[in-house]
């Protein structure tokens, strides 16, 4: 139970990024599965971008085999760390391996992303990942120790992010910078300034709103979301109405709500039921009675 | 219906609705063409958006259950957050700014971990050259063969001398030697500069054992006679990549020595103070490099006189110190 709570709110700390305005803000870290396919993407779309153009100009017959050959090996150094600098410049913090995955570097103290930080994260990536890679590749079977020596520094270097909460390489540790999903927002409409709530067919007084709290509050708006859905089959729909029924029945039993409800009115029932509870445990809240869930009592008598 | 009988909330989010929608156009603009593009209107209210919709975040948590608006505005926020704190720097300024104030600063800041790298590679190159007087087998035990090109203790005077001064210059104008040491030594540069990074030894050995190798290998060709010939041939090139390694091998130094002697800083706190001026050494070292396999590409093949070498090698060499010496200096 310790164990479980504590885990829980170090995860709400990892993904908390609190900017100059000292509003915390919610930034999901992404995973290393998530990072390791944009990093793939890059690499997929930098080689194949720079042996196109070599193709182009052998094709053209633009150049000597040997001048070919020079392009060629410096491409091979431009796709690499300029690559990745100019674009997270340009892109403030993407490349284009991660705008695909929708992700994004940001600083880790929640100030402004710096030059010096995009240019360091991927001087190290050089240092982490691709030397040590390529050396893994290049290698061949005569000199087995030095591959052994790059595959565990390589297995050592992927291992990091794993470890740390933040999900950040060494690079991005010297740096001071993580790498988060860029959240999207969807703003849905109002279930209290609906057209179904303006008229009110059931009231409840306050004894019938003082047993649950804003989880169950917050659960019963997904539910009165998922009721707009329409376009259900048969079998879905009459799950979802024997699903309604249930919570209604349990909502009456639970708040001993007297009164007989009528099977056309039980969305009506809930939606009165979502703003009258609402109201009432927003003006609490605003008296300093926040009500978790609807265990608020009994933790309160135990304290 | 009376405005009195709408949840506090919801009126909440009726009066500033209109504004979280303007700022959630004005930031997908920023993200597609970049705040500098903005007029001017955009950008404040770009920012003065963004600060009201940080206040309607911490009020929201406060007086509002409703999930929809919490997670949007939430959303809202970290979005505008993301294009009001972005580097506001375009690539060109940061080139400018990189090679006419910050680079030869930081050059002169860390002047002692550079000199450190050179001692190093001397040393190396000492150590390596008495070996190979003390026994010329010596050679064989530290110079990879494959780097060597069939030049070793065996191979015949004439033969080394056709190497220093190519017969025919079109025929490994870039050739695969040459493309291989360019990729050897900038290897050897950003391994030193890394393995620094994590421990000071790593670093100082390998660009020992760089200099030990060209030790060894100047000491061959002084035991031919071809010592001035070699060091010319060495010039033009090895002047700006070698001190390029010895640079990457003080930013590295410079990386190791902040986590056994952080100071008053924290161990992480100082790693990423000392990497302010380290990363600007690797990248100055990454463009000696670039130079210097240019300067090896053409200009080795292309002069052919030993004394016009050595004046290309290491006027080169001079530039980089007036670069580092003299730019960037603001006025006191």
């Amino acid at each position: 139970m310790i164990f479980r709570r504590r885990k829980t709110r170090d995860s709400i700390d990892v993904n908390r990024v609190i900017p100059p305005e000292g509003v915390p803000l919610n930034l999901n870290i992404s995973g290393v599965g998530v990072r390791l396919g944009a990093q793939i993407t890059d690499i997929i779309i930098t080689t194949i971008t720079a042996v196109a153009l070599v193709v182009l100009l052998w094709a053209l017959d633009a150049t000597e085999p040997d001048t070919l050959m020079a392009i060629g090996a410096l491409l091979f150094f431009v796709i690499r760390i300029p690559y990745y600098v100019i674009s997270e410049i340009t892109w403030y913090g993407q490349t284009l391996g991660k705008r695909f995955l929708k992700i994004k570097v940001v600083s880790h103290n929640g100030g402004t992303l710096t030059t010096h930080s995009i240019v360091l994260r991927n001087l190290m990536k050089e240092a982490e990942i691709f030397l040590p890679g390529t050396l893994l590749i290049t290698l061949d079977q005569t000199t087995p120790v030095y591959s052994w020596l790059a595959l565990g520094w390589v297995v050592c270097v992927l291992l990091v992010p794993v470890l740390d909460r933040h999900r950040r390489r060494l690079g991005d540790m010297i740096a001071g910078t993580h790498v988060i999903h860029l959240p999207e927002p969807v703003l849905l409409s109002d279930l209290a300034s609906d057209n179904r709530s303006r008229e009110k067919h059931f009231a409840f007084l306050a004894h019938h709103l003082d047993h649950y709290g804003i989880f169950e509050l917050q659960t019963l708006e997904d539910v009165l979301r998922s009721v707009e859905r329409r376009h259900l089959s048969p079998q879905a729909y009459r799950n979802r109405q024997n699903t309604i029924k249930t919570i209604v029945e349990k909502i009456r039993g639970k708040i001993s709500y007297a009164d007989a409800v009528m099977e056309t009115d039980y969305i009506q029932f809930l939606s009165d039921f979502y703003n009258a509870q609402r109201a009432h445990l927003e003006q609490r809240q605003l008296f300093g009675d926040r009500r978790q869930d609807k265990h608020h009592n009994t933790t309160n008598d135990q304290k | 219906m009376e405005q009195s009988d709408v949840l506090r909330s919801a009126r909440f989010r009726q009066e500033r609705e209109a504004d979280w929608k303007r700022l959630e156009t004005l930031v997908s603009t920023a993200e597609k063409s970049g705040v500098q593009r903005m007029g001017f209107a955009a950008a404040r209210d770009l920012a003065a958006l963004y600060r009201q919709a940080t206040t309607s975040l911490a009020i929201a948590r406060e007086i509002s259950l409703d999930k929809a608006l919490l997670d949007y505005l939430e959303a809202l926020t970290a979005r505008a957050y993301l294009s009001v704190y972005a580097p506001q720097e375009r690539v060109g300024s940061v080139f400018n700014r990189f090679f006419r104030a910050s680079a030869p600063q930081a050059m002169r800041r860390s002047a002692l971990y550079i000199l450190a790298g050179f001692v190093c590679m001397g040393l190396g190159v000492l150590v390596g050259y008495l070996l190979y007087f003390e026994n010329a087998a010596w050679y064989y035990v530290f110079m990879p063969p494959e780097m060597a090109g069939g030049r070793g203790p065996d191979a015949s005077t004439e033969f080394l001398r056709s190497v220093i001064y190519d017969d025919d210059p079109e025929a490994s104008g870039l050739g695969a030697f040459a493309t291989y040491l360019f990729s050897h030594n900038t290897r050897i540069a950003i391994f030193v500069f890394g393995l620094g990074a994590f421990l000071c030894f790593p670093a100082v050995l390998l660009t020992f054992y760089n200099g030990l190798i060209l030790g060894g290998f100047f000491a061959l060709h002084v035991d031919r006679g071809l010592g001035v010939d070699l060091g010319g041939w060495l010039s033009v090139h090895g002047v700006t990549e070698l001190s390029a390694i010895c640079i990457a091998c003080g930013g590295g130094l410079m990386l190791g020595v902040a986590v056994p002697f952080p100071g008053q800083r924290s161990r992480a706190e100082a790693l990423r103070h000392a990497g302010r001026d380290a990363v600007k050494l690797a990248l100055v070292a990454a463009l000696m490099l670039i130079v210097a396999a240019a300067l090896e590409g053409f200009a080795r093949q292309l002069i052919q006189d030993s004394g016009t070498r050595y004046i290309v090698g290491w006027g080169v060499g001079f530039l980089w110190l007036l670069w580092f010496t003299l730019s960037g200096r603001t006025a006191k």
